[in-house]
């Protein structure tokens, strides 16, 4: 059986990598932790990777703003590799800070377009906030939806997210109607029943509680919580699992790997 | 040498200020009505101003929600009180560090040292005690920085 091959990207500051590591192991593939800079002396080795992931964390001590001056070196220094690689179809995800490189990048909401029309900014409370919150993955937008990451979640998942800046702003209201339209939200958050959710469960202030979306091929995501810290359902408070003894994070992993082989 | 000043659009929410006047208001300071929050970057060097709007629209601020002034002398009078705060000379700027990557990373390969502060425009009538008392109490930690009311 072919060995489904990750890369994960990490910078200064990036906290997050050896816990997506471990996921992407947990579901058979090898993943191996590339540092940018080894990444930029040879650049197309991004192609011996089936799977390339942006992990969590605060690259570059999240100056300027998270995830900036990561989005700068990247598009800067590998933009047209990054590019190819993900109008190649292959799985992308970027995880928290690894999100807000996405956007900030322009990768997402659409590689083609390789501009930043949206962003993640200061969450509405000013604070780092920091808890076990309900995701919405709408049976329509699911099933309709192209993103590969997501296939075969139940309606209502809970992750935990831990972010000061995931605040979820499209450019304008034509680009939200389009990515309501290609179903490309994919997550929102929500209450536990799938209601719109108030402050502290809506963590942010996102527009339209946006937690995470995908590009409209679906093979790039982007989210701001956390599915690498939700493996186990002995990491959940109330030791919830999806599945017996893993959490949604496992499932999440798990789809890109099985779109590999 | 540049001055560039990131601010937040007006149809978004500055959840920075408005948490800065929320303390004010919590250590009893009722003259303070509203408190917008720029933070800013002094960029030395051998750079052009074409290139210091790059640096301010790819790199300072942010594409969707913030827009940003350069300015390269004295600056215009507010009607509002300022304060502003910077780190001491002699304190590392790591903030300043990351600039100077990202600038290059540009490709904007000329040498430059920047500064990085934060500016609090005080809209009402406050005194310049109470303007002390905001600054030292809130605003600035004044083992490692410094500030200007204006």
């Amino acid at each position: 059986m072919k060995k489904v091959k990750v890369l994960i990207l990490r910078s200064a500051g990036t906290n997050c990598d050896y816990e997506t590591k471990t996921a992407f192991e947990m579901c058979s593939a090898v993943a191996e932790q590339v540092h940018i800079n080894s990444l930029i002396e040879n650049k197309d080795k991004i192609f011996e990777y089936d799977i390339l992931a942006f992990p969590g964390g605060f690259s570059y001590g999240d100056d300027i703003a998270s995830g900036k001056v990561l989005a700068n070196e990247i598009k800067n220094k590998l933009g047209d590799k990054i590019k190819k690689f993900s109008l190649s179809g292959k799985p992308v995800i970027g995880i928290c800070n690894g999100f807000q490189v996405l956007v900030k990048m322009g990768l997402l909401p659409e590689p083609k377009l390789f501009k930043q029309i949206s962003t993640l900014s200061y969450n509405n409370s000013n604070k780092f906030e920091c808890r076990w919150i309900y995701l919405k993955t709408e049976k329509k937008i699911k099933n309709e939806s192209n993103c590969i990451w997501t296939k075969n979640l139940p309606d209502i998942i809970t992750l935990p997210v831990a972010h000061a800046e995931g605040k979820f702003i499209p450019l304008n209201f034509k680009l939200l109607e389009k990515l309501n339209k290609n179903n490309q939200i994919v997550f929102r958050y929500s209450t536990r029943d799938g209601m719109v959710p108030k402050y502290p469960l809506a963590p942010n202030g996102s527009v339209e509680q946006i937690a995470g979306i995908c590009n409209t091929k679906g093979n790039v995501f982007g989210l701001m919580p956390h599915p690498e810290r939700y493996m186990f359902a002995l990491q959940h408070p109330a030791r919830e699992g999806f599945a017996g003894k893993y959490g949604y994070g496992k499932a999440i992993f798990q789809n890109a790997v099985d779109f590999v082989k | 040498m540049f001055k560039i000043d990131i601010f937040t659009k007006e149809e978004f929410k500055d959840s920075h200020g408005e948490r800065v006047l929320s303390d004010i208001l919590s250590i009893g300071i009722r003259d303070v009505k509203k408190v917008d929050y720029f933070p800013f970057y002094i960029i030395y060097g051998d750079i052009n101003k074409s290139e210091a709007k790059t640096i301010a629209s790819e790199l300072l601020s942010d594409k969707i929600t913030e827009g940003f002034k350069i300015s390269s002398g004295a600056e215009k009078k507010s009607k509002s009180s300022i304060i502003e705060v910077l780190y001491k000379k002699g304190v590392t700027d790591t903030v300043s560090e990351s600039v100077i990557k990202a600038i290059k990373d540009l490709g904007i390969t000329n040498d430059v040292k920047v500064k990085t502060g934060h500016k609090y425009y005080l809209h009402g009538n406050v005194s310049q005690d109470v303007l002390n008392k905001i600054a030292v109490k809130l605003l600035a930690n004044i083992l490692v920085q410094e500030y200007k009311i204006k």
